[in-house]
């Protein structure tokens, strides 16, 4: 992925925000939101129009899942890279469903060799009918499998090892994960193969009887911001971008904190 | 099954199901990543209807989880219309969520156990008193027929 500096998530709800922004030069939008049938919405084809990148980023493959990936969710994946374009795609180093049942959001998948066999099988079904690359995301998790055979950064590194996948990391997911085991976030950046980032997410959150959720509800807060200076003094990622799911606030809060996080990362600002 | 399928079965079942928490977890942080599912769902599920949540604010979210809380996901559309036939069954739905639900009802036909399907023809939907009549895109509210009482519809 080329430098694209500073971008934020598409939401219907501030697609007119989006697209006022100056230097904006590439976005992203939640693959299942896209219709499988129809025109894409107007807005993602005007920012594609002015050459902004568009990556489609999938939240219900399951790829963590003990079962087979959906041939169907791949290939709406699949569309989606071919009709915006995009230079990547990503989706997460989770599971959503099992036993017939969906969770309703993105859950960790147990650190063990059994695991890491369904996910990287999972990956390569995926590979084999994507367009374009795929970047995987760590996610935020409340809780941890009691058995891990391996570290986090570990069982990361080889999935990327054995698929050829990039990292999308999320750096509020480095901060969350890390403040709710009671250990140092630079710990995982110091172990992770950084150069393999093809991207980088952040966001903010709220806290809930002593434990940081990861809403993307909030602004995203001093110590993720630090974060993510201390992951540019590391190694500087191609690509930054905001996620905002809710709790949309005033315009120019939003683009102050686009600005904050260019400034943090030492990259130009796109408002 | 493999082992790894039944575990992350029994974990998603404890989650949203309100199963035994699963051998070796945190049953604290279990209960904390339910409650999350439960306000992440409110919020959907509030976006898909936003009559109904509204009609319930300030006590959306409270009313929802409780609602909610061991009844497995349906997506937003299908846990927003099984609450709100419930409170209409027990005459409760209020505000303009009766609208939002008759309005619901003229575009898809639901019976509650399978995925709505759309509806391709002008249609009449009602909840309790109000019944609208929907022609192509557009709805039209239909007088209140006389001694018209909270009924279930679908």
């Amino acid at each position: 992925m080329s430098r694209y500096g500073v971008g934020i998530g598409w939401r219907p709800q501030i697609s007119g925000f989006v697209a006022g922004l100056p230097g904006l030069r590439f976005t992203e939008v939640v693959a299942e939101s896209l219709p499988r049938r129809g025109p894409l919405p107007a807005a993602l084809r005007e920012l594609r129009a002015r050459g902004v990148a568009v990556v489609p980023h999938g939240v219900k493959l399951s790829l963590g899942g003990a079962w087979p990936v959906e041939a169907g969710r791949v290939a709406h994946l699949a569309r989606c890279a071919s009709r915006l374009g995009a230079p990547l795609v990503s989706e997460h180093i989770a599971f959503v469903r099992a036993g017939g049942l969906e969770a309703g959001h993105l859950l960790p998948v147990p650190r063990s060799r059994e695991a890491l066999d369904a996910l990287v099988a999972n990956v390569r079904r995926a590979q084999a009918e994507l367009p374009v690359p795929l970047a995987l995301e760590p996610v935020a998790a409340l809780f941890d499998w009691p058995d891990s055979q391996l570290s986090e950064a570990d069982f990361i590194t080889e999935v990327l090892d054995l698929t050829g996948a990039l990292l999308l990391l999320d750096i509020a997911n480095v901060y969350a994960n890390a403040r709710n085991r009671g250990e140092e976030p630079t710990a995982l950046l110091d172990a992770l193969p950084l150069e393999r980032v093809a991207y980088v997410h952040m966001a903010g959150g709220a806290e809930h009887d002593g434990l940081y959720h990861d809403t993307h509800t909030a602004p995203t807060p001093p110590a993720v911001l630090d974060l993510v200076a201390e992951l540019c003094s590391r190694h500087r990622p191609p690509a930054l971008l905001l996620e905002r799911d809710g709790g949309w606030p005033p315009a120019a809060e939003l683009a102050a904190e686009l600005d904050a996080i260019a400034a943090a990362a030492g990259v130009p600002a796109i408002t | 099954m493999s082992d790894l399928a039944a575990r992350q079965a029994a974990l998603v079942a404890a989650l949203v199901c309100g199963g035994a928490p699963p051998a070796g977890f945190d049953p604290d942080r279990l209960r904390a990543a339910t409650a999350a599912l439960l306000r992440k769902r409110a919020g959907e599920v509030a976006a898909t209807w936003p009559l109904l949540a509204a009609s319930l604010t300030p006590h959306w979210t409270a009313r929802f989880t409780a609602w909610a809380a061991g009844r497995p996901p349906a997506g937003p559309l299908r846990d927003g219309w099984d609450l709100a036939r419930q409170l209409l069954a027990a005459g409760s739905l209020t505000g303009a969520a009766p609208e939002e639900l008759a309005a619901r009802e003229s575009w898809w036909r639901y019976d509650g156990v399978r995925p709505p399907r759309p509806r391709r023809w002008p249609a009449i939907g009602r909840a309790g008193p109000v019944a609208v009549l929907r022609l192509g895109d557009r709805i039209f509210r239909l007088p209140r027929r006389r001694g018209s009482r909270n009924t279930k519809t679908g």
